[in-house]
This record gives C-alpha cells, sequence and structure tokens, in this order.
C-alpha cells in the first residue's frame, strides 16, 4: 500500500531522512517511532505530499508522491497531531467542508457524515460550536474527518496526546474497529510505546535512518531477553550457584529479589527450577515492553 | 505542609470540586488523577491560591491561605499545563523575565538562571528563541521558570503531554532528583499512569468533582483487587495437574488454555513453592511463571469508569 | 470548482457567525464619518460655497464613497490575511493536504474575502437616511460591481502580502505602509488638490483613487455640481495631464485587479508547494 524506496530528504545544514527504504502492506497498523529530530515529520509530510523529497521515490495506493499529488491526496486522510479543526464553525460544516475538499458525492454527503459520526460517539453534537467541544471530542472529530472520504491510508500523528484514559481508550477501539471493518492501512506515531502494541509491525527511525522494523513481539526479542526476578531463602547462595552453572547476560541483586537477564525465559526457567538446590520462594518473569525495545535502540540520552 | 479542607467549588451550572479533603506533607510527590472535567484543574488553582473556593479552606502550615495567600505564594511554583513562553524571546529571556516576576535580581537571578537551564538541560541552547525549540525543550523550559525562585512545593500540571519518550524520561527523572536531593514538594497530574507511578509516593484520584480514592501506589492497587492472577506455562498439560490446582484449598480459580492455565490467589500468599511441587508431583516441567497484578490504569478505569466523559 | 466554492463559503458562513466583528469593522467608518462629515463638514461646505457660489454641496455625500472603498480595503486585506491566522492554528494544512488545488484555494480565498468585503460596504449604504443623502436603485446597481472589482483587487493585494508574511507581526506594518497612505492619498476623505510633486505621483498611481472616483461619479450627481465645485473637489482627475474617463478607470480597475489576482495566486502557490 506504501512502498518508500532510497527516501532521502536534505536540507541546507542536515539528512533528514536518508536513504531509507520499507513498505506497509493493505491493512496493517503500522507503528512508526522514532524520538525528537529522528526524521519522522519529515517523513510524513513527504508521505502526504506536503514536502518534496531529495531524491528516492514514494507510491501509496500506486501513486507517486511527486508525480500524482492529486490521486495521493484522494487515497489518504490524516489526523495531524495539532488541531486543525475550525472552532468557529459547526461540526457538521467543518465534515461538510472536507466533504466539499474531497468531492464527496452530493448524494452521500449526509449519510457519511452520520456514519463517520458514529463511529466516534458525537451524533448528539452535531450541530454544536467546536469552540465549545473538550480536547477529547475535537480529536474524535478530526477523526471522524479523516475517515469523511473514505481514504486507502490513514495517517494518525500523536493522535491519542493529551487525552484521559477513558478518551484514550475510545480512540484505539474506533482504530481497531476501523481495521477490522474497512481493512483502512493505518500509518501511526505515538511517543507513548504501550499504544504502539496495536501494530502489526513496527518501524523505529533514528537519526534519518530506519534502524529496526518488525512485529513486536519479534522486536522484544530481539533486545536480548527477559529479565526473570527470583526470591529464595539463601540469595546469596543462589547468586553464587546461578553464575556458576547457568548462562545470564547479567545478573544483579536489589532489596533481596535477584534479577537474571537472559535469552529465553521458557527455555532457562524449567531448567532452573530443575537444578537449582536453594530452595526457590519466588520467580516471576518480566518481558520487555516496547519502550525498553525503544530505548536500547535509540538510547537514553535526550536529543535536543 | 499544605491541606486543602472541605474545598468546594461552585460554577453557574455545576460544581466542579465538592467537598475536596487532601493533604500533602513536605518532601511528598503527591499525584491528583482523574478523567477529563473531574475537577482536578480546578482543585489545584484554588491551591496554589489562584482561584478561591466558595467553600472549605486552603491550610499552608496551618494557617489559612484565603486571608493571608503571601506566605504560599512565595513559596509554591506552578507548571502550568499549556505552555507559558514567550515565543520571540530567548530561553535566557524568558527566564530573566519570570525570574523578575519573583523579585530576583542581578547576581543572585544570574546564579539561578545557570543553575535551573543546567538542571533542564538548556544550558547550551540559552541563547535561542523559544520558537525555534522542539516540544520537550518548551516543555522543560516551562517547568525552569517555574523553578527559579526555589520552590518549596512544585505543582505540574500535566507537564509531560506530547513529547518523545527521551524527553520525558529526562523530566520524570528531574523530578524525581530534586525531590530527593533539596527535598522538594511536588504534586504532579498526569493522563499517563506510568509517569505517575513512577514518581509518586501517594495518589488521589478524583472523579466528577468528588475525591473517589486516595492512598500509596500498594493501597490503591489494592482497591482492585485482593487478589493477583499468575499464569503457569509448563512443557505440556495434563489432567491431573489441573485437578491438583483444583483442588488446592488457595486456589480460587483455574483457567486452563493450551498450554498455560491461569490461576487466580489471594494476593499475600505465596505459590510459588507449592507451583514446584505440584509440577514434580506429575513431572511437568514449569517453563515460566508470570504474576499479574493489576496495574495503576486498570485500578483507574474500575474506578472511574470506560464511559467517555463528553 | 467546489473546493473555490467550500472556502468562499467557510468565510461567508464566519462572517455572519461572528457579530463582534461586524459591529467592530463599521466603527472605524463610522467614527471617520463623523469626523469628516460632521467635524469638517461644516467648515468645507462654508468653504466651497464661498470660493464657488454653490449652493447645493454637500460633504457628506462627497466622502461617503470615499470611506465605502475604505471599508472594502480595510475588510478585504483583514479578511485575507486570516490566512495566517489559519497557518498557526491549523486550518490550512487540513485545507492544503486536500486534493483542492493551490490555484482554487488561492482562488477561493480571494472570492472569499472579497464578499466578505462587499456585504460589509453594502451594509454601510444603511447609514444613507441617516446621513440625509439619496440614492437611486440604478445607482446603486452601477456602483456594486465597481465595489466587487475593487474588493477583488484589495483581497488579492492581501494574501499576495500574506503569502508573503510569516507571522501575524508583519500585520501592523502592511496596515501602517499600505492600508492607511492608499487611503489618504486616493482622494476618499478630502480632495487632493495642489499638491506637490511626488505626492501627485504617488495619487496617480494608487489604484484606490480610481475606484473611488468611479463610486463618486456614480453615486453623485456630478453633472449638476457647478464646474468650479467639481474642480475644488478634484472630481476632474488627470493621467500625467490627460483626463481620466470613467471608461478609462474601469479598464484600469479590471487590469489591475487581474495582474493583482494572479499575482496573488503564483505566490500563494509557490508559498505553499
Amino acid at each position: 500500500m506504501i512502498e518508500i524506496n532510497n527516501l532521502t530528504k536534505r536540507y541546507k545544514s542536515f539528512q533528514a531522512v536518508n536513504n531509507s527504504s520499507f513498505n506497509v502492506e493493505k491493512g496493517e497498523i503500522f507503528g512508526f517511532l522514532g524520538p525528537n529530530g529522528a526524521g519522522k515529520s519529515t517523513t510524513i509530510n513527504i508521505l502526504s505530499t506536503m514536502l518534496q523529497p531529495t531524491s528516492g521515490t514514494v507510491t501509496i495506493n500506486g501513486y507517486d508522491v511527486i508525480k500524482q499529488q492529486n490521486q495521493v491526496r484522494e487515497s489518504i486522510g490524516i489526523i495531524f497531531q495539532q488541531n486543525t479543526l475550525d472552532e468557529k464553525l459547526t461540526a457538521k460544516e467543518n465534515l461538510m467542508l472536507h466533504c466539499k475538499f474531497y468531492g464527496v458525492p452530493r448524494a452521500s454527503r449526509k449519510h457519511r457524515i452520520d456514519e463517520v459520526l458514529e463511529i466516534v460517539d458525537l451524533q448528539e453534537s452535531i450541530n454544536t460550536l467546536v469552540e465549545k467541544f473538550s480536547g477529547g471530542m475535537q480529536r474524535r472529530l478530526e477523526i471522524a474527518r479523516g475517515l469523511l472520504h473514505y481514504p486507502k491510508v490513514l495517517f494518525l500523528d500523536e493522535p491519542t496526546v493529551g487525552l484521559d484514559p477513558q478518551t484514550r481508550a475510545h480512540v484505539w477501539e474506533y482504530i481497531l474497529k476501523l481495521k477490522e471493518k474497512e481493512n483502512i492501512t493505518m500509518f501511526l506515531t505515538t511517543h507513548y510505546l504501550d499504544e504502539a502494541e496495536i501494530s502489526d509491525r513496527i518501524a523505529i527511525m533514528d537519526q534519518g535512518e530506519i534502524i529496526a522494523i518488525d512485529t513486536p513481539k519479534r522486536l522484544k526479542q530481539k533486545i536480548g531477553g527477559d529479565i526473570i526476578e527470583i526470591t529464595t531463602s539463601d540469595n546469596e547462595a543462589a547468586m553464587k550457584e546461578i553464575e556458576n552453572n547457568f548462562n545470564v547476560v547479567a545478573l544483579s541483586l536489589k532489596d533481596d529479589v535477584i534479577y537474571c537477564k537472559v535469552k529465553n525465559s521458557d527455555a532457562f526457567v524449567s531448567e532452573f527450577i530443575k537444578t537449582l538446590k536453594t530452595p526457590l520462594t519466588g520467580l516471576d518473569i518480566r518481558k520487555p515492553t516496547l519502550n525498553d525495545v525503544f530505548l536500547s535502540f535509540t538510547g537514553r540520552e535526550i536529543r535536543d | 505542609m499544605i491541606e486543602l479542607v472541605g474545598l468546594t467549588k461552585k460554577f453557574k451550572h455545576n460544581e466542579a470540586v465538592k467537598n475536596l479533603n487532601m493533604f500533602i506533607e513536605k518532601g511528598e510527590i503527591v499525584g491528583l488523577l482523574g478523567p477529563n472535567g473531574a475537577g482536578k484543574s480546578t482543585a489545584i488553582s484554588m491551591m496554589a491560591s489562584l482561584s478561591e473556593p466558595t467553600g472549605g479552606d486552603v491550610r499552608f502550615n496551618n494557617n489559612s491561605i484565603l486571608k493571608n495567600p503571601a506566605p504560599l505564594r512565595k513559596v509554591v511554583g506552578m507548571v502550568p499545563q499549556e505552555i507559558a513562553l514567550y515565543d520571540d524571546l530567548t530561553a535566557e529571556e524568558n527566564m530573566q523575565f519570570f525570574g523578575r516576576i519573583y523579585r530576583l535580581r542581578g547576581q543572585v537571578l544570574k546564579r539561578k538562571i545557570d543553575e535551573v537551564l543546567e538542571q533542564i538541560g538548556l544550558s547550551e541552547r540559552r541563547k535561542q528563541v523559544v520558537r525555534k525549540f522542539s516540544g520537550g525543550m518548551k516543555r522543560r523550559l516551562n517547568i525552569g521558570v517555574a523553578m527559579l525562585h526555589d520552590p518549596e512545593l512544585l505543582i505540574m500540571d500535566e507537564p509531560a503531554v506530547g513529547i518523545d519518550p527521551q524527553s520525558r524520561n529526562y523530566i520524570l527523572e528531574t523530578v524525581k532528583r530534586l525531590n530527593e536531593e533539596r527535598q522538594m514538594t511536588v504534586l504532579y497530574t498526569s493522563h499517563y499512569m506510568e509517569e505517575v507511578e513512577y514518581l509518586c509516593d501517594r495518589i488521589y484520584i478524583m472523579d466528577q468533582g468528588n475525591l473517589i480514592a486516595s492512598g500509596t501506589k500498594e493501597e490503591i492497587k489494592q482497591i482492585l483487587s485482593a487478589e493477583k492472577t499468575i499464569s503457569i506455562k509448563t512443557n505440556r498439560l495434563n489432567d491431573r495437574f489441573l485437578s491438583l490446582l483444583e483442588e488446592s484449598p488457595t486456589i480460587n480459580q483455574v483457567v486452563a488454555g493450551e498450554k498455560e492455565v491461569t490461576i487466580t490467589v489471594p494476593k499475600e500468599i505465596n505459590m510459588f513453592p507449592k507451583l514446584i511441587n505440584l509440577a514434580e508431583k506429575v513431572e511437568l516441567e514449569l517453563r515460566s511463571v508470570e504474576v499479574k497484578t493489576p496495574t495503576l490504569e486498570d485500578v483507574f478505569l474500575h474506578l472511574t469508569g470506560r464511559a467517555l466523559r463528553d | 470548482m467546489e473546493g473555490i466554492i467550500a472556502i468562499w463559503q467557510r468565510d461567508i458562513i464566519k462572517f455572519f457567525r461572528d457579530r463582534p466583528r461586524m459591529v467592530g469593522s463599521f466603527s472605524m467608518p463610522i467614527l471617520f464619518l463623523v469626523v469628516f462629515g460632521i467635524g469638517m463638514g461644516g467648515s468645507m461646505e462654508s468653504l466651497v460655497s464661498a470660493g464657488t457660489n454653490a449652493q447645493n454641496f454637500n460633504y457628506t455625500e462627497f466622502i461617503f464613497p470615499g470611506i465605502v472603498s475604505m471599508t472594502l480595503l480595510m475588510t478585504s486585506i483583514f479578511s485575507s490575511l486570516s490566512i495566517i491566522q489559519d497557518r498557526d492554528f491549523g486550518y490550512m494544512r487540513e485545507i492544503l493536504v486536500s486534493p483542492v488545488s493551490r490555484v482554487n484555494i488561492a482562488i477561493g480565498k480571494m472570492l472569499g474575502s472579497a464578499s466578505v468585503a462587499l456585504l460589509q460596504g453594502v451594509m454601510m449604504f444603511v447609514l444613507l437616511p441617516v446621513l440625509g443623502i439619496g440614492i437611486d436603485l440604478v445607482s446603486f446597481f452601477q456602483v456594486l460591481p465597481v465595489m466587487f472589482l475593487m474588493a477583488c483587487a484589495f483581497s488579492s493585494l492581501g494574501l499576495l502580502v500574506a503569502s508573503l508574511l510569516n507571522s501575524m507581526q508583519g500585520f501592523q506594518l502592511v496596515v501602517n505602509i499600505f492600508v492607511m497612505p492608499m487611503i489618504f492619498l486616493s482622494g476618499a476623505l478630502f480632495p487632493l488638490n495642489n499638491m506637490p510633486g511626488w505626492v501627485n505621483f504617488l495619487v496617480t498611481l494608487n489604484p484606490v483613487t480610481y475606484g473611488v472616483d468611479l463610486m463618486k461619479h456614480i453615486m453623485i450627481d456630478v453633472e449638476s455640481l457647478n464646474a468650479a465645485v467639481r474642480e475644488e473637489m478634484g472630481l476632474n482627475l488627470t493621467f500625467f495631464g490627460q483626463p481620466v474617463t470613467i471608461t478609462g478607470e474601469l479598464f484600469f480597475l479590471l487590469g489591475f485587479t487581474a495582474v493583482l489576482i494572479l499575482l496573488a495566486t503564483l505566490s500563494f502557490r509557490r508559498a505553499n508547494s
């Protein structure tokens, strides 16, 4: 659905995107992550025809983003990070204008407006001025608007920023519902990595390059292992035993709990329980989160 | 240090805060949570003496701030939810401006600016106009200007919203460090439970103007359930193992999957030795034992409901 | 085409919704009417009468077209500059990522601003009875296209400036450099006779001069005025020595508007490509 080949964007003083290539499949939720200044915004701006690449090609829905801008624009919907509603207009007026911008057939406009408002539970506020909406409602309205012209690809740029947990949960529900019902391809960015878990695949960009791309599960496996928290009746003896008899990546003791980092917890645990002589009193496995994955690929250092 | 007693705020059409009781001790980091429209921001602004309650009292070191807010104002720092900086001024000029509001002058101001810029990691960007800053840098500076006068109490209203993980971690770590090194008291609100979980000693949860829960992190999490679930993976499952589990008096519930079984037990019980024992009896290999305790987000959604607020 | 209409429509809806702005943009023209019409009117009328022996001269009637032009100019430029706000508040992105072409966006915006200005200008006519000025229906319908043409020209000018400006900071500058001089150096509020050469030069190049003059010729029964009054009130315009005809003015205005629309569209496209 999206094909990116050798994409490069150079500015005077620096290179924002450096020879990146990747594809996004139809119907996929694709998570696009990276720290500040990684080149994410530049990439999204190129994909949404707002910016010309220095070199490389991008096609969306089979159309070239440079040569076939109009077809690309018709194929995509964008939920911007920043509010782009006209607050002086009502919800309906905002949606109606969008229909006109995208040439939605006159006869189906009313039906579609009702349809998208229902998805985001805003039917009752259809004639309310957007400035009277709360932040969460505005966000939901923007999602509705992005769907009006039945886009093939939906770009969601940090769609849940600043929302309360209730609204956030609903936004993700809408997104999953859309994926199931409409098979829309979603290109998603977020700074909250637990949210990126819903992605089918994730790409991490840093300093203009794609440094990792895979399913969340495999990415977690890649960063080398699970942490096993062990408590025993004699921690010191256990530590010695582990050091001598087991192959662990890292081992530490803190507050009477032994932290053991291993490549694969399943294989380790069964063997461990069988052979450890010191009596065990507890064992808990902590699998890495996407947050761990992200920080292990991009480092903890702040970027600006 | 600060105490809210029966604090109430009525507006024309609604009661934003209803009879709120809350306290913060010196040196604590306290989290204030709640969905949209819960009354958090209203409560905070009354606490910082920015607006007057319609009922109740705010007591700072046992004196009401309603008649005399000056002692509180001198030591409180407020980090607002919206970024309140001058876009056309540099980081340093912004700090000078806000420093003067707190009556800092000359060498003292200069030293404080250097110190705070260092703390928020912006020393090298001090001469740059704020317009050119990224979201994370603006957030950090927004916090920095509230710290110039060495506040004893820092009130932070969603200070880390919308920024990348690196910047967010940096802010959280800075707050924690300030708390540890200088005993700075912090009230922190956020919609992101991990932040609160990392920072806060105690937590208050508000909904529709009422306080609906309060306590330490552990106490709050226990609200959801006195039980924990443990998921056990073995090399294969057999019926004997399952029936042994079911017969065990301490296990409340057993749910079997293909290669996995999930059991529910009272929170305080350590099941581990028993599980090893049982597995040995039926000659099974334990592959993994994962204890799933409810997260703060689970508790939050349990208490405040999943329904949309607007 | 539908895109143009949509962008135009947005401005119209917002115009009728924003009552405070509607009232606010009346305050300036009314202030000018009061200051010039009533404040200076008496002395102007007695001066003119003394110098020309004319009895039927009404100064308010003379400046009314000028003040309407001023309303058109101000409203057009301010409405066009609102695209800077759209850019700052984000709505511009919603428009720019849509399939509507850059040229159509610019035209839609230009028409929107021009229509808003025209509406505001037409509303000024409500004041005519209060001022004791009569206007016949024919003149009214004749003056409308002239007003619309002027509104289009000024809106394009606003759009051109807006696509060159980065922020609302430049706004005040634009008003000071363009708008005020264009009004004062057009004969809209007072006759510009016996000016120094360089001022005269600016007046001659100022398109507002011809728009205002056209409106005056349509709205005031110029022929019935005595020749001395006409001369005194600057109604005999010349273009580098040549007397200016109504047809000439119309063509000049048309050409000027066309060029501005072209420039505005191109500049908008360049700024947002």
